[in-house]
């Protein structure tokens, strides 16, 4: 694929919002790390955190689904509608294409069932919210399989730089999880820590 | 008071010769001879001989019109009508093809409550023939009676006689679906409903996300109606006597009477069964003192405003407060209200489940808050940041422990505003400092087995 000869704008405009859908799903995937962990992002309140995610998540499909018609709108390849959704159909790049497509799907798969979040049992829910960890390396995979660009100079370095972030993230979160105290024991320690702090405090 | 006629009701049973009582209370807690609430259990013979024989209806479904035109709601605490609960748990048996389960909740977490405990000592055999009427009704296959152990003050645990009445029913042949009895751990939370179906599943009993809901998938998945133990003995009155009958005292959007525990000192507390609807002066203390209506997910309202109110959630609305399961207390002169609460909030959050953030970080930053607060000298803003947070904590749980202990904390900091205002000079108005008068059990769970 030599893009660079293209001279139609949708094509640009394909990678380019490709490019920003990726960097927005490497936030809401850091951002739902640190909701899972209850953790906070600077001086915000938590459940600023968790809208931050969601709201993040929103506009990153909007970015993926402009990603995804401007490059079947633009006529300098034939990329059917259906090959978008429906994996390794494509006659062009079938592979890197095909595999963009499944990312797709599982996104799909994980913002329609957030969006129906009040109508299904958490534990659903939840078994397809972890579908995102496998999403990600997907359309990573696709942004520098699929991109002459990325594979060399500073979009490399983006690609690598979102990959360590999640990396790290990812590795926090398993930390964090290891380092939680037993249900049962969260509040007595933070009522313990709470007395510590203030010698006053204590009714009796 | 209406007498009951054949068209209506089918299925007349041999000894059911006795003639509907008096409408008036007591209803559900055994009378004297002369009219007066008795103190002494009613064995079978007894309760038969009160109430006449159990009136099965002879199929599911048949119960739950007679329920709506009783308008009977729910006594647990949050007066949800009883016949829509059965409907529901009557149409997901439709739907997937499961036999429900009934559950009576005994549990009576809520430390101030005696109301439950008494009724299944007093009147065991009133609430389990609700629960196999209720089991009828919505076509269950078995039942659970869930309560809490031992009470003080009584000699036989709730347990024990529980299951002598059961032994004494299967001797005679009375019960349709087996019933099993089930100790409730002594958490808080124990008497919420999807904790409850997490305890009787082997689990601890936490509270879980919904949906789903009990009624379409609870115990072991099966549709599960949930009733309060009171609840299911009006049934049983509602069975025998009619809607007519139960209307006849109460309100009309609240029909019908109310079992209440009633605290205007130290002691044991009064259980009074009261018409829904009666002055609320009846059952608070002739002091200016003020009252906490409907327990520790409750609300404190000051004695001017609580009593030209009656006791009906349309009128105690009008002080911001429910009727819940019928707890009114009325503060002692001696006590300081702020002391009282900030012991019962520490309480309430070391109850937490620990599960959802904003429960788990906001209780015990707001109950230490509110103990500075009680102990006197508290830093200045600190009345303000127990405001903001109550507001944080409010709709953010998978239960609704955050929202009742939110709604505690602003209730008390409004009627008690200007104690705070004097510990915040180093003073308190009460005399006493004693043994806190609101009671507060001091074992709290630990590990993972003191939630099962
Ligand atoms: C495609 C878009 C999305 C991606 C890639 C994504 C990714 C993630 C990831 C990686 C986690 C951490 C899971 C864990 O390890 O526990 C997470 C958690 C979470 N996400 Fe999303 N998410 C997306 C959309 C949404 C949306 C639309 C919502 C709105 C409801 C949402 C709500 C949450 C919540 C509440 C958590 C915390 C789960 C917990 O309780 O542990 N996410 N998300
Ligand atoms: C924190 C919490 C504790 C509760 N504890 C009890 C209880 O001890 N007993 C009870 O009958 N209902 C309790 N409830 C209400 C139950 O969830 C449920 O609504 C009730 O048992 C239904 O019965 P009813 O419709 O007959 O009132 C509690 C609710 C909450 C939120
Ligand atoms: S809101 Fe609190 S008590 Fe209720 S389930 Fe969540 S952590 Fe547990």
């Amino acid at each position: 694929m030599n893009a660079a000869s293209s001279s139609t704008w949708m094509w640009y405009a394909s990678r380019a919002t490709g490019v920003v859908a990726l960097l927005l799903l490497t936030a809401v995937a850091l951002l739902g790390l640190m909701v899972s962990r209850q953790a906070r992002l600077a001086d915000l309140p938590r459940f600023a955190v968790t809208g931050l995610h969601r709201n993040l998540s929103l506009l990153a499909v909007a970015f993926l689904l402009l990603h995804v018609l401007t490059a079947v709108a633009d006529g300098y390849v034939t990329i059917a509608l259906d090959s978008a959704v429906i994996p390794f159909t494509s006659r062009y790049e079938r592979l890197w294409l095909g595999i963009g497509a499944v990312g797709l799907d599982l996104f799909l798969a994980v913002i329609i069932t957030s969006l129906l979040r009040g109508h299904l049992g958490r534990r659903a829910w939840y078994a397809v919210h972890l579908l995102s960890y496998a999403s990600w390396p997907i359309a990573f995979a696709h942004s520098v399989g699929s991109s002459g660009d990325m594979q060399s100079g500073w979009m490399l370095l983006l690609a690598v730089a979102c990959a360590a972030a999640l990396a790290a993230g990812i590795t926090w979160r398993v930390r964090a999880a290891a380092r939680d105290l037993p249900r049962a024991q969260r509040v007595h320690a933070l009522m313990a820590e709470l007395h510590a702090r203030k010698p006053r405090a204590g009714a009796q | 008071m209406t007498i009951p006629n054949e068209a209506t009701f089918p299925v007349a049973s041999p000894g059911s010769s006795v003639r509907p009582p008096a409408s008036g209370v007591p209803r559900l807690l055994p009378r004297t001879p002369d009219g007066k609430p008795g103190r002494v259990p009613q064995d079978l013979a007894a309760h038969q001989g009160t109430h006449g024989s159990l009136p099965y209806r002879g199929g599911a479904g048949r119960l739950i019109g007679e329920l709506q035109a009783a308008g009977l709601t729910g006594r647990g605490g949050a007066a949800f009508p009883a016949h829509r609960k059965l409907q529901a748990v009557f149409d997901a048996a439709r739907v997937t093809g499961r036999q429900p389960v009934v559950v009576a909740n005994g549990a009576e977490s809520e430390p101030a409550s005696d109301k439950d405990a008494t009724l299944l000592w007093l009147a065991p055999h009133l609430v389990l023939d609700g629960l196999q009427l209720a089991a009828e009704a919505v076509g269950a296959g078995r039942a659970v009676l869930y309560a809490r152990a031992a009470s003080q003050g009584r000699r036989q645990g709730p347990l024990d006689s529980l299951n002598e009445a059961l032994a004494r029913r299967r001797d005679a042949r009375l019960d349709r679906v087996p019933v099993r009895v089930v100790q409730a751990p002594p958490r808080f939370l124990a008497g919420q409903e999807t904790a409850l179906i997490s305890h009787l599943d082997g689990g601890p009993a936490i509270p879980a996300f919904i949906p789903p809901r009990p009624a379409e998938r609870g115990l072991g998945n099966a549709p599960t109606l949930i009733s309060n133990v009171e609840t299911l003995a009006h049934m049983a009155l509602v069975a025998r006597h009619g809607p007519d009958w139960f209307r006849a005292i109460g309100t009309r959007p609240e029909p019908g009477s109310m079992l209440c525990t009633v605290r205007r000192g130290d002691g044991a507390p009064r259980i009074i069964e009261v018409a829904i609807g009666a002055p609320l002066s009846v059952l608070l203390a002739r002091s200016s003192s003020p009252v906490l209506i409907g327990g520790y997910h409750g609300t404190w309202v000051p004695a001017s405003l609580a009593t030209p109110l009656t006791l009906d959630n349309a009128s105690l609305a009008r002080a911001g407060a429910r009727v819940g399961s019928g707890i009114v207390i009325t503060l002692p002169p001696d006590r300081c209200g702020l002391i009282e609460t900030a012991q019962v909030v520490r309480y309430l959050a070391l109850e937490s489940a620990g599960q959802c953030g904003p429960c788990l970080n906001g209780l015990p930053r707001i109950a230490a808050a509110m103990a500075q607060i009680a102990s006197g000298r508290p830093r200045r803003g600190v009345r303000a940041d127990v405001e903001r947070w109550a507001g944080l904590v409010t709709g953010r749980g998978a239960c609704h422990h955050p929202d009742g202990t939110a709604r505690l904390v602003r209730s008390a900091l409004t009627v008690f505003a200007d104690e705070a205002d004097l510990h915040e000079r180093g003073r308190c108005s009460a005399s006493r400092h004693a043994a806190p008068f609101l009671p507060v059990p001091q074992a709290t769970a630990r590990i993972e087995a003191d939630w099962r």
